[in-house]
């Protein structure tokens, strides 16, 4: 049996409307001259993409090659112009570490909420609690608001967390630098461990070594097209290719 | 497929390809139930709870005298309107247990008012978990409800120890009244707050705007003048519109149900009040459904817009 397909793109394509006027008096003012203040940017146009589970594929491309959008697009937390999403599994979305957090609630208090948020119930985490806090390394002051943190205790929390909810798909976006070199390695380890057990992984990162490591596929987007679709040191080979002709 | 996929754990590809795909780009048509989401809600309500307390915990972090707080507001607005308007302008002449009934309907009002505030600015005050995390969005406004409730939960204890403390404890099938009068609110008030919460990401005026609504409307609902004011004054059709507005409704069920006092008085309520509140009721719970059918239609935006 072949590994079930856990993510589809058809067709999609997303276009961003800027704006330039936001405020109710210039939108009374420029009634007429309204359509003249739009200003429209494709940041995917038809991207066709099928993930089989268990895949660990990369998502590569310069500044504003539309990688973070497509990712978001997949999490549902925006919605395609054109073209269809659908996936299956449970998700979590690593779009930004500490998303949810409230730096005037106390570690443990952090654990919960952003536990929730990502979709765990409260005996889950409590069952889980243990392992995130010790993941994290923070146990001496988990019961401190989270604003006396260090950078560095804060992100590392908030990873635990991520990595605890036991997702079938995890969407990662840049946040893999995180914390000291140390930690750096376990969640790394993690990672890998993810992909043993068979969870699929899309990784958004700008470390193309990274990306060549731990990725068996990799998609390269290029001005919103993906240029790209296939063996990870292939990918980077192209992507590398591109470095030149930026605008 | 690639060699990777192929050599997983089994169970975990088996149990997925039992899953069907679900499309999360479906275009929602309008005129749909609303269900599949209210669903995913129910099956998220624990992190509907912990909004709240975050919020909660959050506002009074820090003050000595914590949640004491969301009670001083109303205990000190009380003491104005009771000196300014029921002493000074008199009103507390004509109108039985003035203090009792001036706090029933700040209550009701400021259940009202912190709904539709708080639920207003929920999509643009939680941007960071709007952009950042895959949830119905109709949690945030939803959690703003709850907050709403707590307070009104606290200002209703001590309502009840003050009617003890006076003796004027409604101890009778009447007190009933406050079950549909406090649905009515909600209801309503969730309605308009939720459509306004989408509306207010396009346009961020539109929490401004609500707050200045709000002082004027305070004035059309019978909190520091009593009902029998508005209608001796013979204005007919202006009354009918007058008892149109279901938060007014809500003050005067609410009234009905406590406000012990007054209950003996001829023309202290309006005739057919129940059926009014039923009706009111109805109408706010297709409100309701129509406001999420268009905030579902914009939330597919927040994302980008926010």
């Amino acid at each position: 049996m072949g590994a079930p397909e856990i993510v589809r793109l058809e067709g999609v394509s997303k276009r961003f409307v800027l704006l330039r006027d936001k405020s109710f008096k210039e939108r009374l003012l420029n009634v007429s001259a309204s359509r003249s203040h739009r200003q429209e940017f494709w940041a995917l146009r038809d991207i066709d993409l099928s993930i089989s589970s268990g895949t660990t594929i990369g998502l590569v491309g310069h500044n504003g090659s539309g990688k973070s959008t497509l990712l978001k697009l997949v999490g549902g937390i925006m919605q395609p112009t054109s073209g269809s999403v659908s996936r299956r599994g449970r998700l979590a979305a690593l779009l930004e570490l500490g998303a949810g957090f409230h730096p005037d609630l106390t570690g443990r208090e952090n654990v919960y909420l952003n536990a929730a948020l990502l979709g765990l119930s409260r005996r889950d985490t409590r069952a889980a609690f243990d392992q995130i806090v010790d993941f994290s390394g923070v146990e001496s002051f988990i019961d401190t608001a989270v604003k006396f943190y260090s950078s560095g205790m804060y992100v590392r929390l908030a990873f635990a967390v991520a990595v605890h909810v036991d997702p079938d798909l995890l969407l990662v976006d840049e946040v893999l630098a995180v914390g000291d070199e140390a930690f750096q390695e376990k969640c790394l380890d993690k990672i890998r461990e993810f992909q043993r057990e068979g969870r699929t992984i899309v990784l958004v990162s700008h470390a193309a070594k990274q990306v060549e490591e731990m990725c068996d596929r990799v998609a390269v987007l290029h001005h919103g097209a993906m240029i790209f679709d296939g063996d990870a040191a292939e990918g980077i080979r192209v992507l590398r290719s591109q470095t030149d002709d930026t605008v | 497929m690639t060699s990777s996929a192929a050599s997983q754990p089994p169970d975990r590809a088996q149990r997925l390809a039992t899953l069907p795909m679900e499309k999360t780009s479906a275009k929602i048509p309008f005129f749909a139930s609303g269900l599949p989401t209210l669903r995913e809600i129910w099956r998220r309500r624990e992190l509907v709870g912990l909004l709240v307390r975050r919020e909660l915990r959050a506002r009074y972090k820090g003050s000595s005298l914590g949640i004491l707080w969301s009670l001083i507001k109303p205990l000190a607005q009380l003491l104005v309107y009771y000196f300014a308007i029921g002493q000074i302008l008199g009103a507390a002449r004509s109108i039985p247990s003035f203090a009792i009934f001036v706090f029933i309907g700040l209550t009701t009002w400021t259940l009202a008012t912190e709904i539709l505030t708080s639920g207003t600015r929920s999509i643009v005050d939680n941007a960071g978990l709007v952009k950042k995390v895959t949830l119905p969005r109709e949690i945030f406004p939803l959690a703003a409800v709850g907050g709403a409730l707590v307070n009104l939960g606290i200002q209703f204890i001590v309502l009840v120890v003050a009617m003890i403390a006076v003796g004027e404890f409604p101890l009778n099938w009447g007190a009933l009244w406050v079950i549909p009068s406090l649905l009515l609110v909600v209801t309503f008030s969730s309605a308009i707050a939720v459509l306004l919460a989408a509306l207010n990401v396009y346009l961020r005026d539109i929490q401004h705007l609500v707050e200045v609504v709000l002082i004027v409307a305070f004035w059309t609902s019978p909190i520091v003048y009593a009902y029998s004011f508005v209608s001796n004054l013979s204005l007919g059709w202006v009354l009918d519109a007058y008892l149109l507005n279901p938060i007014t409704l809500g003050v005067l069920g609410m009234q009905r149900a406590l406000w012990v006092a007054g209950a003996g008085i001829p023309g202290s309520f309006p005739t057919h009040l129940g059926l009014r509140i039923v009706i009111a009721f109805l109408i706010s719970a297709v409100l309701l459904w129509i406001s999420h059918r268009i905030f579902q239609k914009l939330q597919g935006n927040f994302a980008q817009e926010l």
